[in-house]
């Protein structure tokens, strides 16, 4: 369960990121939208601890998230380039966050199987190093290394952005099925209203820094889609 | 850049005038045209040198003109004429046209007398066009590096075992007014030749994917990067052998690391000529010492955070605590400090004390530097690109990084200075070595101190790394 409290960013007279509360229960699908500027990636990089709160805290199973480290093996995320090695093959790459979760060779490779779909013969065995591969390429691999360790919690920013429409519907059906096998968390960050919606049961409308609108069920994409057009 | 460029030029236009004074009235030459002709070849050797580091190679963006109706071979052209517009290949006219004017001429009359700076000026042109078709070609590769290596080596051994002197051939080749005229038409041809083997590198070069990465160098130092045996360290060989990757497969941190193994060398420049054992002055191998066991520590240390600028959200959020990254960091520069003190064993040639001075510093590199640094490359350190070259740029050095050595360098005297002046040189040696061995006893508290730091600081670290 990640429990985010009174947690504000302040940029010297700006407030980016302003949340009284909000709370993500264990196997929830939890969505973000707002538009550019709304602090949808600030506010998860504070829940990653990349960012310093200016108040506030937030919490994974009840433990604060600085100052410590537990929680990295139960949270795996891909926000931006920052998050993979330019100078590895994906499957170095692959290999090295595997070995951080103890991976045994067969459990890289019914990783690496599983994603096979979306890697598309592009990915597995190239001998390219990550820095070289085309945009939409670089989120496949940093999506896919988001799994690696069974984490409870995985979080994306824009996953669907520069996948091509195959790739695009393959990682639904893939994060679904995950979902089918096992407890697991999303929390995803998306301007495509309908992908977030198909996927995620919770949608969370951020509007400069506020949380102004907290949806669930059927009338969500349409709540959504009124509030952009105005 | 511009200030080096007018510098040179100060430089070589003030030598210029007064060379011959230089060589009649200080280096005491009856001969001055002589003695010129006898170190020309060494000049060109230091020029080449020079313009290895310091020319880069002609650049212009021409992907924008590729799709206009534009020839290639004029955009070659075009490319190739414009970098002669280099403050070197002013240097030899500034260096040698008054000399050519007053003292060749009347020695040669002046026909001869230009036909020398004229081959002084094409050679020095061939050296340009020379450089550029080795950057483009082998420049970053292990052929070229062996080359370049293998043919001063070689002109090295040869001048310094005598098989031939290098003087002898350069006087050979300059010092006759009847066959300058061929020299000059000689080296013409070979710049021509040069040029024309510049300009087809370069028109079969202009095609967009050459520009989009550097695949082919860093596939080939790739294949040397991966050390399976470090795995055998647990989660510290995985970040060591990661770090590894990186500097072998990345061009700058790879210039760094050849640059520390010229550091090697610095004994040789430092402890020659000063007498074995005994005579040596210890604050001089006190000084070189901390170089020639750190070099690599020193040079990759200052920008030791920023390494990893690009991907540095990545070492954050994954399962690997702030005190285990240190200490990785800590054990790769340890050991790097430890592998220059083997290789330079050999110093012991020159007297076995050297080796217990080196033997000192690497314990206080290890027990003391290491932590100077560490904690100073927490000091607002900046992006930088990975794939840019290393010679020259500049690119991540702030304030941190200027003063860096400083503290490193002084660091040894303040425990050896006071022991020397009460009890003795040996003593103050000793106190070096025990103040680094205390500092290696020490390491897991320092490693904390570090971590803990590290910890409160890598959020102002993350978001300078995010600026673009």
């Amino acid at each position: 369960m990640i429990e985010v409290k009174g947690l504000k960013k302040v940029y010297k007279t700006t407030t980016v990121v302003d949340v009284e509360s909000l709370t993500i229960g264990n196997n929830e699908s939890f969505g973000l939208v707002g538009n550019n500027g709304a602090g949808k990636t600030t506010l998860f990089r504070m829940m990653l601890d990349l960012v310093k709160a200016s108040a506030g805290v937030v919490t994974i199973d009840g433990k604060n998230v600085r100052g410590n480290d537990e929680w990295k093996k139960q949270v795996g995320s891909f926000l931006d380039e920052g998050f993979l090695i330019p100078y590895l093959t994906p499957n170095e790459y692959f290999r090295f966050v595997g070995n951080l979760h103890g991976y045994s060779a067969d459990d890289l490779k019914s990783f690496l199987a599983k994603f096979e779909v979306i890697f598309h013969g592009e990915i597995n065995g190239q001998n390219k190093y990550i820095g070289d591969l085309s945009k939409g390429n670089l989120k496949k691999v940093g999506i896919a290394a988001s799994f690696i360790g069974n984490p409870q919690v995985i979080m994306l920013d824009e996953p669907f952005e520069n996948l091509d429409p195959t790739s695009q519907i393959r990682l639904k059906e893939l994060l679904q099925a995950e979902r089918k096998l096992r407890q697991v968390t999303y929390l995803i960050s998306s301007h495509d209203l309908n992908h977030v919606t198909e996927i995620c049961d919770r949608i969370v409308l951020l509007e400069k820094g506020k949380i102004i609108k907290d949806l669930r069920g059927n009338t969500t994409l349409a709540e959504l889609e009124e509030y952009f057009k105005a | 850049m511009g200030f080096l460029a007018l510098m040179i030029v100060g430089y070589s236009l003030g030598l210029g005038f007064a060379l011959n004074g230089i060589i009649t009235n200080y280096l005491k030459q009856d001969d001055s045209l002589l003695f010129v002709n006898k170190i020309l070849l060494y000049y060109f050797g230091f020029e080449f040198v020079m313009r290895y580091f310091m020319q880069n190679l002609p650049a212009l963006d021409v992907q924008p003109y590729l799709h206009l109706p534009i020839k290639r071979s004029f955009i070659a052209h075009y490319l190739l004429s414009k970098s002669l517009v280099h403050v070197f290949n002013s240097s030899v006219f500034l260096l040698f046209a008054p000399f050519t004017l007053t003292l060749v001429a009347r020695q040669w009359g002046l026909s001869a007398a230009l036909g020398w700076l004229g081959s002084l000026i094409t050679i020095s042109l061939l050296l340009h066009y020379l450089i550029i078709y080795y950057k483009k070609k082998w420049d970053d590769t292990i052929v070229g590096i062996a080359i370049l290596v293998g043919v001063f080596g070689l002109l090295g051994a040869a001048d310094y075992y005598q098989w031939f002197q290098l003087s002898d051939v350069s006087v050979a080749i300059f010092h006759r007014s009847s066959t300058i005229l061929f020299v000059l038409i000689f080296s013409v041809a070979l710049l021509t030749v040069l040029y024309w083997l510049n300009f087809r590198v370069f028109v079969s070069s202009m095609y967009g994917d050459e520009w989009s990465s550097q695949k082919d160098s860093a596939t080939e130092w790739g294949k040397y990067s991966d050390w399976q045996f470090l795995q055998g360290f647990g989660a510290y060989g995985e970040w060591i052998s990661l770090e590894i990757k990186l500097i072998l497969r990345n061009k700058r941190p790879r210039t760094f690391l050849f640059v520390s193994i010229f550091f090697l060398l610095y004994g040789l420049v430092f402890y020659r000529d000063r007498g074995t054992g005994h005579a040596m002055p210890p604050s001089t191998v006190l000084f070189a010492g901390t170089f020639i066991t750190g070099a690599f520590m020193i040079n990759y240390g200052q920008l030791l955070f920023s390494w990893q600028s690009g991907h540095f959200d990545f070492t954050l959020t994954r399962p690997i605590s702030m005190r285990q990254f240190i200490e990785s960091k800590y054990w790769l520069l340890s050991a790097t400090t430890l592998l220059a003190f083997v290789l330079s064993l050999p110093y012991a040639y020159l007297g076995w004390r050297i080796i217990l001075f080196h033997l000192a510093m690497t314990l206080f590199n290890m027990g003391i530097n290491i932590f100077i640094i560490m904690n100073m490359a927490m000091w607002g350190p900046q992006k930088i690109d990975l794939k840019k070259g290393g010679a020259f740029n500049y690119e991540g050095v702030g304030a941190a990084q200027w003063v860096m050595a400083i503290p490193i360098l002084l660091a040894p005297f303040v425990f050896y200075l006071p022991f020397k002046f009460i009890f003795s040189n040996e003593i103050g040696i000793l106190a070096v070595g025990l103040v680094g061995l205390a500092g290696l006893a020490l390491r897991p508290y320092l490693i904390d101190l570090t971590a803990k730091r590290f910890e409160n600081k890598k959020y102002e670290i993350a978001a300078g790394f995010r600026k673009e």
